[in-house]
């Protein structure tokens, strides 16, 4: 039950996006996310998504991943799409009750509200797809290191350590969970019947449990590191540099191209 | 007559996946009320596993699980009362003490099972003399307690709702010398005091030897060997080749045979390894 739980939802596969440096599909996820936002007409939307379907066939993870992360946002997509049906301010009324009324600009408000989340779901999920969680925390890690020159040096690699380590303890405390679950089953535990109330209490001795190897791993944890020597970020090298390669400005290019399409789009029409 | 039965036992894990294996597959065993059993395998040979499906955690992808002749999953809504009648004491069971008292955390099971009162309250003094619990312990908090107290407290939370049969998980892993003897003490005395049927997944030979009368071993999902402890000790070789042992004792005393003094290599116990030697001396003496 609990190993169907996915996180980190990285997906082998060789495709230029996945080869690309992180940092850069970070930053270019951004530029995306931009462009989305600019685009103000039809045609500019139309464009957005001819380039996010290009970047998803070019990604080679099966459409059908992408498909399953829009469900988990299903309802609030129809919510948006809702509200925004009643707020298109035209004339031309297609339906009207009470004091509310449906417009065709309303229903073409709604339309565009409901794709540009879509869209969003759909480029944040690329990212998502291609990259590890752990070359996520040290993209993050590395393009936020601008900071150090605020004096918060240490505080960009302890946050990075931090997401890395949450990261990585993730399986272990579900099998962990798993675990404690069913020896309390064995004990006679009901976990599955009952009202709200009484399933939330009887959560209890399973969540205490956790909790209390959750301490003690974290000090044996911080043990270990410091019997390596751990002493935060300064000196730290990695063992797997990240470079910037020809690829990385390829992509970079086609995505400020994009860019330009956009505005072109929404200043020509 | 057979208290529990297992036939034709299939578990596959992750349907969905590409990597479907059976961790279990098609085992068939029965054991008798009272016995005591010992389950020996390598890490991976599905032991785990199959002894989750004797109180029903697991439900079998095929083939069925007898308790008193009667298919535990006949009714599923009912399979909470199998689980007090099929105890399970996990490996490191310590770590599922969750209650801001021993008392507490020892009536869960039984109070699960509905009892309480006069009933919940006799029971607990009863399994803590079993146990060896102190009743001074019983108002501190689990988690002030020593490594084998806890051990004991939380072995003491599954006999509590008097199983009839009692699955123990490599219950003496991580206890020092004198904790292994404690546990595999308080195994006997809790069979003795309800004639209950247990069985032991130890990774010690010696424990295996010293306590159990029939010894199952498990290779690769499969029954290797289902025998006594005579039966499967002897076939050193084959238990070698699967990647287990025999005890120590056994070993010395093949090598002692091998080296032409006339012992019967069949010797699993420090007890029996005595006998054997004195048997000798006397032979000697006499001849």
């Amino acid at each position: 039950m609990l190993r169907d739980i996915t996180f980190g939802q990285y997906y082998q596969a060789k495709s230029p996006i996945h080869s690309a440096d992180p940092r850069i599909k970070m930053i270019l996820m951004i530029i995306f996310i931009v462009f989305i936002f600019l685009s103000s007409n039809m045609f500019a939307l139309l464009f957005s998504f001819v380039s996010v379907a290009l970047v998803i066939a070019v990604s080679k993870v099966p459409i059908k991943l992408y498909l399953k992360n829009m469900k988990a946002i299903l309802p609030i997509l129809i919510f948006t799409a809702i509200i925004n049906l009643f707020y298109g301010d035209g004339s031309t009324v297609l339906v009207e009750f009470w004091k509310l009324s449906i417009t065709t600009e309303g229903v073409f408000k709604a339309i565009f509200m409901a794709t540009r989340i879509m869209l969003l779901i759909f480029i944040s999920s690329v990212l998502t797809y291609t990259t590890t969680p752990n070359d996520l925390t040290d993209a993050i890690e590395s393009l936020l290191s601008p900071l150090r020159f605020l004096g918060l040096k240490n505080a960009v690699h302890t946050l990075a350590m931090m997401m890395t380590i949450a990261l990585r303890f993730i399986p272990t405390l579900i099998e962990e969970a798993e675990k404690i679950m069913n020896a309390q089953k064995a004990r006679g535990a009901d976990l599955e019947s009952g009202g709200i109330i009484e399933r939330v209490k009887a959560l209890i001795p399973i969540l205490i449990p956790l909790l209390i190897s959750s301490v003690r791993r974290a000090y044996e944890l911080a043990e270990a590191m410091e019997c390596r020597c751990y002493n935060g970020g300064e000196g730290k090298t990695r063992m797997k540099q990240m470079k910037l390669k020809m690829l990385d400005l390829y992509l970079s290019v086609i995505t400020v191209l994009m860019l330009l399409g956009v505005i072109l789009i929404n200043i020509i029409l | 007559m057979s208290i529990l039965e297992v036939r034709g036992l299939t578990h596959s894990y992750s349907g969905n996946t590409p990597f479907v294996n059976d961790a279990v597959s098609n085992v068939s065993f029965s054991i008798e009320k009272g016995e005591i059993i010992g389950i020996i395998g390598h890490t991976g040979s599905g032991k785990s596993t199959l002894v989750q499906h004797l109180n029903g955690l697991l439900k079998p992808t095929e083939g069925t699980v007898l308790l008193e002749n009667e298919d535990i999953w006949k009714s599923p809504k009912e399979i909470r009362k199998i689980r007090s009648k099929v105890g399970l004491v996990f490996q490191y069971p310590e770590y599922q003490l969750f209650e801001e008292t021993v008392y507490a955390d020892i009536a869960f099971g039984p109070k699960n099972m509905g009892l309480e009162g006069e009933e919940l309250e006799n029971r607990i003094e009863e399994i803590c003399k079993i146990v060896g619990v102190k009743p001074e312990y019983l108002e501190k908090s689990p988690f002030d307690l020593s490594g084998g107290e806890k051990r004991r407290v939380a072995i003491a939370g599954v006999l509590a709702m008097r199983p009839e049969v009692i699955v123990f998980d490599e219950p003496t892993a991580g206890l020092d010398p004198r904790g292994r003897e404690d546990v595999m003490q308080i195994i006997k005395d809790y069979r003795k005091a309800y004639d209950a049927t247990v069985i032991i997944i130890s990774h010690s030979m010696e424990d295996m030897a010293q306590t159990v009368d029939k010894i199952l071993v498990m290779n690769k999902g499969k029954i290797e060997m289902f025998g006594s402890v005579n039966e499967v000790f002897s076939k050193g070789e084959k238990l070698l080749e699967i990647g287990l042992n025999v005890p120590v004792v056994t070993k010395v005393f093949s090598k002692l045979k091998s080296m032409g003094i006339p012992v019967n290599p069949d010797v699993f116990t420090v007890e029996a390894a005595i006998k054997e030697l004195e048997r000798l001396r006397e032979g000697d003496k006499n001849a």
